[in-house]
């Protein structure tokens, strides 16, 4: 639940949405008037006004997004400036690069940048088994790296066995169609990520949304839905999977998974956790929201992670038991088809893996996790205390400042990169159309002085488009020097 | 002064900003607005007024709310390209709070238009023959129907 203030965020948002609507609407009609439908014959690209909110509101601010990077994603990063001559349209690059504090990738442990051990074997491996492996894993796909990696990843999260494939994306897409089909029956979160919709609207099964986080209502969509069986035939379900996030990226917010494993337990449902942000970011040892909770990994049926966000590598895994991987590796066609993962990437994995355990022979991996508890929590409370409206859970290391008003989100961005701070902001349609936000990703490699710095930048821009809703927490010792006086 | 949102269960981008708190209040202050506006433009009579606010509001809600399909986005695969806005609110689902406001709100507009002009004619019977069509269109029973096959697809 989010609480707004009603005048100033909801009533405003509202009228700048539907004056930029109408104003885009009648922009079309005199488009359409005055060129008329020259394609003769053809259909057209796009029916009717499907592409109207990307030419209409997404083209005016696009040089908030997308912007390119011409360093590694480290604490610090070179963003490439741009240019426009017809209002945003098109944008040009320049050659000059501004040296920005990185507060956009997800890089929660900071190994996305060179790093003492893993570079140096990742450029061995480079130099041994070359880029890629120009292959599917069933031809000649699969080298010692690529066993080695899927036994790693399975001893690391606590499951008996994974499966390794070469992008995270395609990992949810191409897994759950294979998972299940017509006649089956997927509850997933409400603001589950666009790879899961995807995955589930491909698989054919029938798809129910519950509330965002609410195991209450997951239990009264599940016993709705179990009771009325399939559409139409009213038959039982074929089975029932139930697809949760560990940190939901646009929320920061830890799922409620104890209440979830175990209403899922009491109908028989399958639960599918996706810990793409969460593993290696939280928990002691950095195992993810299992071990954050206690939850015994045998009762997580299908865990899926990520390597691009703490790992500092490309693609994703499955991890679960023998039968099911076993099954994936006959039946998925990421696995069959698509060329597997880089060999490279694959001993970055293993590495950063090695160092998180501390099997590296130092205690780099502790202190990164020490560290990023400590960033986030810090910089969650310092930008509450200034009165912004910061969402998510203590220890995340995602923390979304709302904006809600769109026109306040382009300012923010374009004031925070003109004081060298790299933010990156998120507005409809990947939020609700009211809650645009700006989503800082805090990362072990960020010094308290640079988040200090950039506390002060935020505080500045924030000021600037008014986006401090609540009241600031008063700075006690100089309230008592004004009452001696 | 502060009010809570819940995060809403609906899939749809086209429709789910509907179901967040302030939009009835928004959609009330628009027209009232509007009627001003109407006001200070043309120099006329209240009651013209918001017979014109009447008219325009018929014209622009029944055009984007029964007439255009589908969504303004690409990316949800086409899967509401035959619904209209008013058969995806609420996911289908009839006779819920935000249809009962909307059904409301012409039918009170006509109200206000006609006991403004003091029901004399050329307004009473335009303002009447909108008020019935907009009701009509609103009606549970027209769910997906599409009369002798107006706005029906390729």
């Amino acid at each position: 639940m989010i609480t707004i203030t009603y005048l100033t965020a909801l009533l405003v948002t509202y009228f700048g949405y539907s004056f930029f609507f109408t104003f885009g609407k009648l922009r079309d009609y005199f488009d359409w008037w005055q060129r008329g439908n020259n394609v003769q014959g053809y259909a057209p690209i796009c029916l009717g006004h499907e592409d109207f909110f990307m030419r209409r509101f997404y083209h005016r601010v696009q040089d908030c997004f997308g912007r390119p990077i011409a360093s590694a994603p480290d604490a610090w990063v070179d963003v490439v400036e741009r240019y426009s001559d017809d209002n945003n349209k098109t944008l040009k690059r320049t050659t000059k690069t501004s040296r920005c504090f990185n507060l956009g990738s997800y890089n929660y442990l900071g190994f996305g940048s060179f790093d003492e051990y893993c570079t140096p074997r990742v450029i061995e491996s480079l130099k041994k088994f070359s880029p890629s492996t120009c292959s599917s894993r069933v031809d000649a796909g699969t080298t010692s790296v690529h066993t080695e990696l899927e036994e790693c990843v399975a001893k690391f999260v606590g499951q008996p066995a994974s499966i390794v494939f070469g992008m995270g994306y395609a990992t949810n897409s191409a897994i759950i169609p294979v998972l299940i089909g017509k006649g089956g029956l997927i509850v997933s979160d409400s603001l589950n990520h666009n790879s899961i919709v995807n995955g589930a609207r491909g698989s054919g099964a029938t798809i129910r949304v519950f509330q965002h986080n609410k195991p209450a209502h997951l239990e009264r969509v599940l016993r709705e839905q179990i009771a009325e069986g399939q559409p139409r035939t009213h038959r039982q379900w074929k089975k029932i999977i139930v697809v949760v996030e560990g940190i939901y990226s646009m929320e920061g917010d830890i799922c409620h998974l104890p209440e979830i494993v175990s209403v899922c337990k009491k109908y028989k449902a399958y639960v599918y956790l996706d810990e793409a942000h969460s593993i290696g970011a939280i928990g002691k040892t950095g195992r993810g929201v299992c071990e954050l909770f206690g939850v015994d990994t045998a009762d997580v049926d299908i865990m899926m992670g990520t390597f691009t966000k703490s790992f500092g590598s490309c693609g994703g895994y499955i991890a679960g038991s023998k039968e099911l991987i076993q099954y994936l590796k006959h039946h998925c066609p990421a696995h069959l088809y698509a060329t597997s993962i880089s060999t490279p990437s694959a001993q970055q994995i293993i590495s950063v893996i090695k160092v998180i355990l501390g099997e590296d022979g130092s205690n780099r991996g502790a202190q990164k996790l020490a560290r990023i508890r400590e960033n986030s929590n810090f910089f969650r409370a310092e930008l509450q205390k200034m009165g912004f409206d910061v969402i998510g859970d203590y220890d995340s290391p995602v923390m979304p400042i709302m904006i809600y008003n769109t026109a306040k989100i382009a300012a923010f961005s374009r004031e925070c990169l003109q004081e060298n701070l790299a933010v990156v902001v998120i507005s409809f349609p990947v939020t609700p159309i009211l809650l645009a936000r700006a989503r800082i990703c805090v990362s072990a490699s960020h010094s308290r002085e640079d988040l200090i710095k950039a506390l002060q930048v935020i505080s500045k821009a924030g000021d600037l488009t008014g986006i401090k809703y609540f009241p600031a927490a008063p700075k006690k010792h100089e309230e008592e020097k004004d009452g001696i006086k | 002064m502060y009010v809570r949102a819940l995060p809403t269960t609906d899939v749809n981008r086209n429709t789910e900003w509907f179901t967040y708190p302030g939009v009835w209040t928004t959609y009330i202050l628009i027209l009232f607005f509007s009627w001003l506006l109407v006001l200070s433009v043309f120099n006329c009579s209240p009651g013209i007024a918001w017979t014109i606010v009447h008219l325009a509001h018929f014209t622009v809600t029944y055009h984007s709310f029964h007439w255009k399909k589908g969504t303004p986005f690409g990316d949800d695969q086409g899967v509401y390209n035959r619904l209209t806005w008013w058969e995806q609110v609420d996911n289908g689902k009839q006779l819920t709070r935000n249809r009962k406001f909307l059904t409301v709100v012409p039918v009170v507009l006509y109200l206000i238009a006609s006991h403004t002009t003091d029901y004399q004619h050329p307004m009473l019977f335009l303002n009447t023959l909108a008020v019935f069509v907009m009701v009509v269109a609103k009606f549970p029973h027209m769910h997906k129907v599409r009369i002798f096959g107006i706005n029906a697809d390729r």
